[in-house]
């Protein structure tokens, strides 16, 4: 067993290095990812609300390509009247069928050549009913805004019709969206 | 001492370090952190796609009971009369008219197209013009023929809002005069 053991010195000598060894600041093992964790939290907040700030949620396709414009005023949430190649929609609920541009005169008070579209002053009438009641109760100003949002080719007539539609329910003032483009 | 005996002690010594360092150890956050990294990338897919929509504020004519003649402040100098400029997009090109009278119309490009520069040279004359009294003026009609396409309608709203510049013509435009 000579050979198993070692002087009294020798074995305090190994210990002392190890303990040292184990105390030594060690070799990276796993990255420390708290900072990141911080910074993409932050990212994913900003998203978040950038992606809750923006309004405009119209899903665009054949039937309804917006125009585009040179203007550089931002969108404005406001009440929504979509018009597309087929139908006419109010916040997304469709109101009166659109045929080669023409709304039914049937839905139509006053016939083939009337303006005014009853379905769509109707239901108008209700969301103003509603905004009125509103701006009373939080005490601002109800101020008769519409965003527009139509297919780049419906004709000058149905806007007309359309808007004199919103006049009667008493919206005034139209947002007409559109595709900005920078020329 | 034997080897035995300092193996035996090195090994207390790991054991100890050992739970010392899983006492103080932090959370296992990189699961938590995949699905930050997933739904940022989800985000900012989408973020990508938005396509920048824009605003052009129109208004219709709106009709009141009139509260009878404001009283003017200066007797000596009568109110300049509304310019009450009116666009009209024709079949054959853009027709203006103002209180002053008919102006000629300004016809189709030769390539079949609207002469919407035209249109604007002729709205920044009529701004500048002395006689119009138009400086501060920034309301216009528009009017268009039945057929004519929105986007014809939106680019016509264009041309009047400002000159290539970026002052500010005519922004202020009441679509269809007379259908209220």
């Amino acid at each position: 067993m000579a050979a198993e053991s070692i002087s009294r010195l020798q074995g305090k000598k190994a210990i002392r290095s190890f303990a040292r060894k184990l105390a030594e600041p060690e070799t990276i093992k796993d990255l420390n990812i708290t900072p990141m964790m911080d910074m993409m939290t932050i990212i994913l907040v900003f998203l978040l609300k950038s992606f809750s700030s923006e309004t405009a949620t119209i899903k665009f396709d054949e039937s309804l390509k917006v125009p585009s414009s040179v203007t550089q005023l931002k969108v404005k949430a406001a009440l929504g009247v979509t018009i597309t190649k087929n139908v006419i929609l109010v916040e997304g609920d469709a109101v009166a069928p659109v045929n080669n541009g023409k709304v039914d005169p049937t839905v139509k008070r006053d016939g083939e050549n009337g303006y005014y579209i009853t379905p769509l002053v109707d239901i108008l009438e209700k969301h103003a009913r509603k905004e009125k009641k509103v701006a009373e109760m939080t005490g601002s100003k109800f101020d008769a805004e519409l965003m527009v949002v139509a297919d780049h080719g419906t004709p000058y007539r149905l806007i007309t019709e359309i808007l004199y539609s919103c006049g009667q329910a008493g919206y005034q003032n139209y947002r007409l969206l559109v595709l900005r483009s920078r020329e | 001492m034997t080897r035995g005996q300092v193996r035996a002690t090195m090994r207390r010594m790991r054991a100890h370090n050992e739970e010392a360092e899983e006492e103080t150890g932090e959370l296992n956050l990189v699961p938590y952190m995949d699905i930050v990294t997933n739904i940022i990338i989800f985000l900012l897919a989408s973020v990508v796609n938005q396509i920048p929509l824009g605003n052009v504020n129109v208004t219709i004519p709106t009709l009141s009971q009139g509260g009878g003649p404001a009283e003017n402040e200066d007797p000596e100098k009568p109110e300049a009369p509304p310019l009450n400029l009116t666009i009209t997009v024709g079949g054959s090109g853009f027709t203006l008219a103002a209180s002053g009278g008919v102006l000629p119309p300004i016809p189709k490009l030769p390539n079949g197209g609207y002469d919407f520069k035209g249109l604007t040279a002729k709205l920044v004359e009529i701004k500048n013009d002395p006689n119009n009294n138009a400086q501060g003026e920034t309301k216009a009609n528009f009017n268009a023929d039945a057929t004519i396409p929105y986007q014809t309608v939106v680019e016509t709203l264009d041309a009047m809002r400002e000159d290539e510049k970026g002052k500010m013509l005519f922004p202020d435009v009441s679509f269809a005069a007379g259908i209220l």
